[in-house]
């Protein structure tokens, strides 16, 4: 393995995501996304990859409530929100911290969800992150975490 | 699915050993105890108990799980090495979360099954309940509060993904008892019912066994708060919800401890005729889901069964006893059901109605648990297969009526590591 035929996978999709573009890896062997994005296709086993630009679109299939063992304040900070595996447009599933407006939604989103089997969209939001390189350090790396929101809040 | 291969023999535990399941630092006796010398302990507890010396140990494992911040060490098997007299004989550390004391039986049942070893030990500790202090002996410890604590456990995460997207810490505590909830159209009141009811049957085992770390029923405790009993205590203000649905009681007790196991090809324990029962590794299931993957503790348990089953030919009606690593209690409701121990549906009922006791139809964690009996993070696995082991040969603290023939494990770590293994008693 030589330095010209590799490259920076996670660094790649980090800077992607500063510029607001939610990058994937599709598999040319079975054609799945690779989300996030890796060097070999987990879909298959397939040992390569190859990027791809995703919609940055997808539906929400579960979703939790935080409770103050797992509540981030830089979270809190933006909306109210939960935990939750969202499905991208393009067939790939993870899981994303789901921004959803307002707090009665959080409260309802579940009997939505389960209850009611309703098809909730949901798309990138991207919130800026700053950590210094060592705890107390002045000098700080800025990036991105791909968060996602519910359409209905971006809407509203 | 991974298909596993017969082994090229089988292999038993012939000897377990196991500390208490409590702060060291608040005990004369344990004050100023190092990694070392607890493993130590454990170790020469289960070489005895096999019948053995130390200079019998042909190769060891050592497993603990976070040997750089809980035991201010690195290469940390060379830190128990000379403690138990098999100075200068190979040794692996290896760390896999809250499964590596189950990844431990795992390793050193390949050692010797592959017909490299004939006798491997294989312990594990963490003294979880306090912290070295730094650039000094490792008998001088200092407090690890939950302030410093809690930022570490997102640490298991994958580091460029499902750390940096704070949803596999966020998701992992609700995910499974969210699905089990919505899937049986439970409220959420019949699910903090049913942990309850586990917490409760745990508690009181743990208090039994004077290895665990509670040392008060949440019968006693209710009556020292003037409430009228464990259910109100369990509900009270005292014992609130910390995530959606888990309790502060459905949380582990960090705590110090080590635990170890020797194992041998089967056919040398029988021959060797001790008193005890041998028993018998029928077979290691393994999967590892990343934490921020879709229903990971889910799919890896699901996995890691079908791999154990498959292999060793068990059906889920022959299982006797279940361990379940239970950081946090979700797993208590959902690992039932998916192993086949108990009916689709059924495992919130056997809950509430205490059927998960020792002395029920359906005994789990006999010990009481990673929430009752105690969490020395890499040893608790070990201490886990320490229980299943006096079970079967009929020498526990919480008896079963009558002992188990086969013992199934699961074993989960880091939020993502699953084992899922098969204990037969010899006949």
């Amino acid at each position: 393995m030589l330095l010209e035929n590799m490259e920076p996978i996670t660094k790649k999709f980090y800077d992607a995501l500063a510029e607001g573009k939610l990058l994937g890896r599709k598999c040319p062997e079975c054609g799945a996304i690779e989300f996030p994005p890796h060097l070999g296709c987990n879909a298959c086993g397939y040992h390569a990859t190859e990027w791809v630009e995703l919609s940055g679109h997808g539906t929400l299939e579960s979703f939790v409530v935080p409770g103050i063992q797992n509540d981030k304040p830089y979270l809190k900070a933006v909306e109210p929100y939960g935990y939750g595996k969202v499905k991208l447009d393009e067939g790939a599933e993870y899981s994303f911290v789901i921004f959803c407006g307002k707090k009665k939604v959080v409260k309802n989103l579940q009997e939505r969800l389960y209850a009611d089997h309703e098809t909730i969209g949901v798309h990138l939001k991207p919130i800026e992150r700053v950590t210094p390189v060592k705890p107390g350090a002045e000098e700080t790396v800025t990036w991105y975490e791909p968060c996602f929101e519910l359409d209905e809040a971006a809407e509203a | 699915m991974v298909k596993l291969g017969k082994q090229s023999r089988s292999v038993s535990i012939v000897g377990v050993g196991c500390t208490p399941f409590t702060n060291f630092e608040d005990h004369p006796e344990t004050k100023g105890m190092d990694e070392g010398s607890a493993f130590g302990y454990a170790a020469l507890e289960a070489i005895q108990d096999a019948g053995l010396e130390p200079r019998d140990i042909q190769y060891f494992y050592h497993g603990a799980a976070n040997p750089y911040l809980i035991g201010d060490s690195l290469t940390p098997n060379m830190q128990v090495a000379d403690w138990f007299g098999v100075r200068g004989i190979g040794s692996v550390h290896h760390s896999e979360a809250c499964c590596t004391g189950y990844v431990a039986l795992q390793e050193a049942v390949q050692a010797v099954a592959s017909g490299s070893y004939d006798i491997v030990l294989s312990g594990a500790v963490d003294l979880a309940a306090s912290l070295p202090v730094v650039n000094a002996p490792g008998c001088y410890r200092r407090d690890f509060p939950l302030n410093e604590m809690l930022p570490t456990i997102p640490m298991v995460y994958d580091r460029a993904y499902g750390r940096a997207f704070d949803s596999a810490f966020g998701i992992s505590f609700d995910n499974w008892v969210n699905k089990y909830r919505w899937e049986f159209g439970l409220t959420a009141e019949q699910i903090d019912d049913a942990l309850n009811g586990i917490s409760k049957v745990l508690r009181r085992e743990a208090v039994a066994n004077p290895l665990g770390f509670s040392q008060k029923t949440f019968e006693e405790l209710a009556a020292e708060n003037g409430l009228p009993d464990a259910d109100a205590y369990l509900k009270s203000f005292g014992n609130p919800k910390v995530t959606q649905y888990l309790r502060v009681t459905g949380f582990e007790i960090k705590c110090d401890g080590a635990a170890a196991v020797v194992v041998m090809p089967t056919e040398m324990a029988v021959a060797r005729g001790l008193d005890h029962k041998v028993v018998e590794v029928l077979g290691t299931g393994a999967a590892a889901y990343e934490g921020a993957t879709a229903d990971n503790e889910y799919n890896g348990t699901k996995d890691g069964a079908a791999q154990v089953y498959e292999l060793t030919g068990v059906k889920p009606d022959e299982i006797d006893l279940l361990m379940i690593n239970d950081f946090f209690l979700a797993g208590d409701l959902a690992v039932p059901e998916e192993i086949g121990y108990v009916p689709r549906g059924e495992s919130w009922k056997y809950a509430i109605e205490g059927r998960y006791a020792y002395d029920s139809d359906k005994p789990i964690n006999t010990n009481g648990g990673r929430c009752n009996f105690g969490h020395a993070h890499g040893a608790s696995g070990v201490a886990d297969i320490c229980e299943a082991v006096w079970q079967m040969r009929g020498e526990a603290t919480n008896q079963m009526p009558k002992a188990p023939r086969t013992t199934f494990l699961r074993g989960f770590g880091g939020g993502q590591n699953i084992r899922c293994q098969i204990l037969r008693t010899v006949e």
